[in-house]
């Protein structure tokens, strides 16, 4: 109490008179290490280019925990204005009718120009509603990449496998030069999500979950199963290195060049060039040529920003300039050049390549162009309730089948069962 | 009670009054809370509630992975309790008949009270990282095929290693103090009596402790219960396939990671039905010892 | 008492075993924690210290960026004293007075009053917290350390310290009190909390130890960096590890473990005798 006493009688001394005027708009965000200081630089920036806002950024630890500091803040009146939600927890935020502002209706109330074809293709509707308004503002957007260990593949005598049928030829000879031939750092987003919007295969009843609650997963699937019955194979080969589910840990055996080939996130481009001290490369996700009509684009991973209800209409107004300040061409491509996230604007995307970026570095596009591949009738989005948890049980079962406790198919008719069960819960809950 | 007690009738109020609002406030209001909750399905945001009397309660009862957390909490937290009681009592014994050096040993062997589960649990993950942890190193180099990550076993290990590790250091002290109180002429009549130490120990010292470990049995059950919480949250954060999460871990996971807290609520309904029956357990039994 | 040199030989063995086996993680915390990142990163955990403490230790100290938030580790120690010392103190205060009403007077709400507070013993803070954090912020107390202290002083596990204790009290000494005209504070203040420094002291130890080590709520209910404990700090560190992203930064998770760790070990082993002696007689 007293030093918190303190601390604001010294800020009051410190602002004195010049910023008396600037209304306080807070942003609760989940991008630490090297991420959280593009996104202060960023913030610093906003708040240089006017004076009407001051922006305060608070990092409040991982994806899970920003959430849950945000549903426990809302629930006590509490909320910051702004809150950054990952995919996954886009269905809680966008199904409590009421808890956010629509971001195409802040922003028109608040006489910001908004057309939603400005957005590249692949980010378009993934926070939209079902009627295709923008509900959250894309923000860190990012894809399933290949990343490659140069030297290891030229030790080998490989190409870059564009599918899995290439992969499994690769992999025996990388097994030879002495290479795990590959890790992966998300199951449920990399190998299951992707993997149905990659195939264009439908992920879950009612239009992937866009029309309604109603619906059911359809992830037990014979090209799915098909497709973890190989990885399971290439794991006992010798050809998969399994690190459990950490994040860390995948890329970690990556870094150590223990292994050959790594599936990130496009947002790792901007760590793994501190951290790896080899020559590396990226490339798109492999698909399974003749499944489904491979390749399509794939699902935007990420997060987004959210305008938390109930603050005041000059609030909202910072709120608003400062989504417009973050989706200004210039500020888009200083966060797609230090951090890897793809642009999320087509005047961004251009700004990038007419500044040469992708000449000096052609793998930064490599995302994007990903993302801006051919779509299909699913690979739009999805939108499921409780699929926090449904990747919580995607995560169990994959140790279960890396371990070898269960077989592919019994671990996917657990998946389907709780997955659903979780989703009729889901739809109780939400849709009275 | 007390024979003598003072008659009044404002100062005892006064003197209970601070703790009965603290408790009031930020006990029974919240625990009220919580068991309303339980009865409902709410969305995350607080939006629209409903009703739904036990639903939640039949779904978390229903479901495998709470079936299965409880089973490895039961096993877990017997195994913790039983594992730290014996290497503490076993070390007590030999601190206790140790004369050179024994306040060294007592002060080298009771530090580890100190130590935050969180950061136990952060020591423990480093060591058994599988890119640079020794123990996890030096098991793989005997020939066990150890991988904590994937292997639900070599899990439960490790994070009941952790537990353990963190726990021997309370039990040493209560042990150790129950020892040096047993008078000196009870152990030197033992020692004519019985040569083997061994025996000794079984026939004489142990019935002598049976009180404290009794008694410490309950405090590391409720330990293993609840405060290895901040353990597992920095070591295995419940995996491989959710093998190593307790129920109070789960209660987090469902309830601020899922955002389902009438299905959350009615977990910790659930747990507090549990924690009773072993709180009115262990608080008979301390009672009773009292009027010895 | 006889013992063979065998037997002696054993113990020794035994014990400097069971010594080992406690220090030795934190030894390998402390030793890796003097090296640089990229060392560690490459070579595994090291048993000798190396050269790099000072700057480590320096870092996450003074440079807020070092611990990946807006705060410094000497502010997050900070933070945590503040946590420490104000549950101790709350809780002995509150517990103490307490006690007293229970043990010492007979008055009409004595039985559901105790059996209030015993009640708290039921529902730990973490099956409770989310309802908990929702009756702070409705109090405007998030970010303070109010709001971080008092829902944790809201248990009992104090007040039975302190009733077992005053039950052990003989008799006669209230009676000699009264006989010489001593009221109920009076008694309390002159009599009474002298007759309990030792036992104060001793709940006092045991306490900052718990408060310092809290995890779950301050990690929940700080929203505020400024408020971070070093506990949480630790826990921070943490996620980045796990997250990846960049050569991760196990020195410094080291050091802050550490720094976590030697003010409540100094505490308990500074004050051994006295907190022994609490924490057994709590238990009689």
């Amino acid at each position: 109490m007293f030093r918190k006493t303190l601390m604001a009688a010294a800020a009051v001394f410190a602002l004195g008179n010049t910023a008396e005027a600037a209304t306080e708009i807070t942003w609760w965000h989940a991008m630490d290490g090297a991420l959280g200081g593009v996104v202060d630089q960023i913030t610093a920036d906003f708040n240089a280019s006017q004076s009407d806002y001051h922006l305060v950024a608070v990092n409040k630890g991982g994806y899970e925990d920003t959430m849950t500091a945000g549903i426990a803040a809302f629930r006590a009146k509490n909320q910051p204005n702004i809150i950054q939600i990952f995919d996954a927890g886009a269905a809680t935020i966008i199904n409590a009718k009421g808890a956010v502002k629509p971001v195409q209706d802040l922003l028109e109330e608040n006489n910001v120009k908004f057309d939603i074809n400005d957005y590249i293709p692949g980010v378009r509707y993934f926070y939209a509603d079902s009627d295709g308004k923008m509900i959250g503002m894309p923000f860190n957007s990012s894809t399933p990449l290949l990343y490659y260990n140069k030297e290891a593949l030229a030790k080998a005598g490989v190409d870059v496998p564009k599918t899995w049928q290439e992969f499994e030829e690769a992999a025996p000879k990388l097994k030879e030069a002495g290479y795990i031939a590959l890790a992966q750092s998300h199951s449920p987003w990399i190998f299951f999500e992707n993997f149905m919007s990659r195939h264009n295969l439908q992920m879950a009843t009612a239009n992937n979950g866009y029309d309604s609650t109603d619906v059911e997963i359809l992830y037990n699937n014979e090209a799915l199963k098909d497709h973890w019955q190989h990885v399971k194979d290439w794991k006992d080969a010798g050809y998969y290195g399994y690190y459990g589910r950490a994040w860390g840990a995948n890329q970690d055996a990556f870094v150590q060049q223990q292994v050959a080939m790594w599936i990130g996130s496009s947002g790792s481009f901007g760590g793994l060039r501190k951290s790896a001290q080899f020559d590396f490369g990226t490339s798109t996700l492999p698909y399974w040529k003749g499944v489904g009509d491979a390749p399509k684009s794939t699902f935007i991973g990420g997060a987004s920003l959210f305008a938390f209800s109930g603050h005041s209409a000059e609030e909202d107004a910072g709120v608003a300039a400062f989504f417009q300040f973050l989706t200004k061409p210039e500020t888009q491509y200083y966060w797609h050049k230090e951090t890897g996230y793809v642009p999320i604007t087509n005047a961004a995307y251009e700004l990038a390549k007419k500044d040469g970026y992708y000449k000096e570095s052609p793998d930064a596009e490599v995302g994007i162009q990903q993302l801006s591949e051919e779509g299909g009738d699913w690979t739009k989005g999805y939108r499921l309730g409780f699929y926090v948890q449904i990747r919580e049980v995607i995560y169990r079962e994959v140790d279960k089948i890396m371990n070898g406790e269960e077989t592919v198919d019994a671990a996917f008719n657990t998946i389907e069962e709780e997955a659903n069960g979780l989703l009729k819960r889901f739809n109780d809950t939400y849709s009275n | 009670m007390k024979r003598v007690q003072f008659e009044h009738s404002a100062v005892p109020y006064l003197f209970i009054a601070p703790q009965i609002l603290i408790i009031s406030i930020f006990f029974l209001w919240p625990a009220a809370q919580a068991v309303y909750q339980s009865f409902l399905l709410e969305d995350a945001f607080g939006m629209s509630s409903q009703f739904v009397w036990f639903r939640n309660f039949e779904d978390v009862l229903s479901s495998a992975s709470w079936s299965r957390s409880a089973i490895f909490t039961v096993i877990f937290s017997v195994l913790v309790a039983v594992i730290s009681i014996a290497i503490s009592l076993f070390l007590a014994v030999r601190a206790d008949e140790v004369i050179r050096g024994a306040k060294s040993y007592r002060t080298l062997l009771m530090w580890g009270y100190a130590i935050a589960p969180p950061v136990a649990g952060l020591l423990g993950n480093m060591m058994f990282n599988p890119l640079m942890g020794d123990l996890y190193k030096a098991f793989n180099s005997f020939g066990f095929e150890f991988n904590h990550i994937q292997n639900a076993n070599d899990a439960a290990f490790v994070v009941i290693l952790i537990a353990v590790w963190k726990q021997v250091s309370v039990n040493f002290i209560f042990f150790l103090s129950g020892l040096q109180g047993i008078p000196k002429s009870v152990q030197e009549a033992a020692t004519l009596d019985c040569k083997s130490a061994e025996r000794r120990f079984w026939t004489i010292t142990f019935p002598l402790l049976a009180p404290t470990t009794f008694f410490l049995l309950v405090i590391n059950l409720t330990y293993a219960f609840f405060e290895t919480f901040g353990i597992i949250d920095v070591s295995t954060k419940g995996s491989p396939g959710g093998a190593t999460a307790t129920l109070v871990y789960k209660v987090y996971v469902d309830g601020f990671i899922g955002a389902d807290l009438g299905g959350s609520s009615a977990q910790s309904v659930l747990l507090m039905i549990m924690v009773s029956v072993l709180t009115v357990f262990q608080f008979r039994f301390i009672e009773r010892k009292v009027h010895y | 008492m006889y013992q063979s040199k065998w037997r002696i030989f054993t113990n020794h063995t035994i014990l400097i075993l069971g010594a080992l086996f406690m220090i030795m993680p934190v030894w390998i915390a402390f030793a890796s924690s003097t090296h640089t990142r990229e060392f560690i990163f490459q070579n595994g955990l090291q048993f000798w210290p190396g050269g790099h403490m000072i700057d480590n230790y320096g870092a996450i100290l003074f440079d807020p960026s070092a611990t990946k938030g807006r705060v410094t580790a000497l502010e997050m120690l900070f933070n945590s004293m503040v946590l420490g010392l104000g549950f101790a103190i709350g809780k002995v205060i509150i517990s103490m007075m307490a006690a007293y009403a229970i043990v010492y007077f007979r008055f009409k709400l004595a039985v559901p009053l105790f059996w209030v507070i015993f009640s708290t013993l039921l529902l730990p803070l973490e099956v409770r917290i989310v309802p908990s954090y929702e009756v702070v912020a409705n109090l405007g107390m998030l970010n303070t350390y109010t709001g971080l202290i008092l829902p944790l002083i809201a248990s009992a596990t104090g007040t039975f310290f302190f009733r077992q204790f005053y039950r052990s009290v003989p008799d006669e000494l209230l009676e000699a009190a009264r006989l010489d005209g001593a009221g109920p504070i009076r008694f309390f203040i002159d009599i009474l909390v002298p007759l309990s420094v030792t036992m104060i002291a001793a709940i006092f130890i045991i306490m900052f130890v718990v408060g310092w080590n809290q995890y779950l709520w301050p990690l929940l209910m700080t929203t505020d960096d400024q408020l971070y404990t070093i506990v949480i700090g630790i826990k921070q560190v943490y996620n980045s590890l796990y997250e990846g992203g960049q050569i991760p930064q196990f020195p410094k998770a080291f050091a802050l473990t550490i720094m976590a760790t030697i003010p409540p070990v100094l505490v308990v082993v500074i004050f051994q005798r006295m907190f022994i002696k609490g924490l057994v007689e709590t238990e009689k």
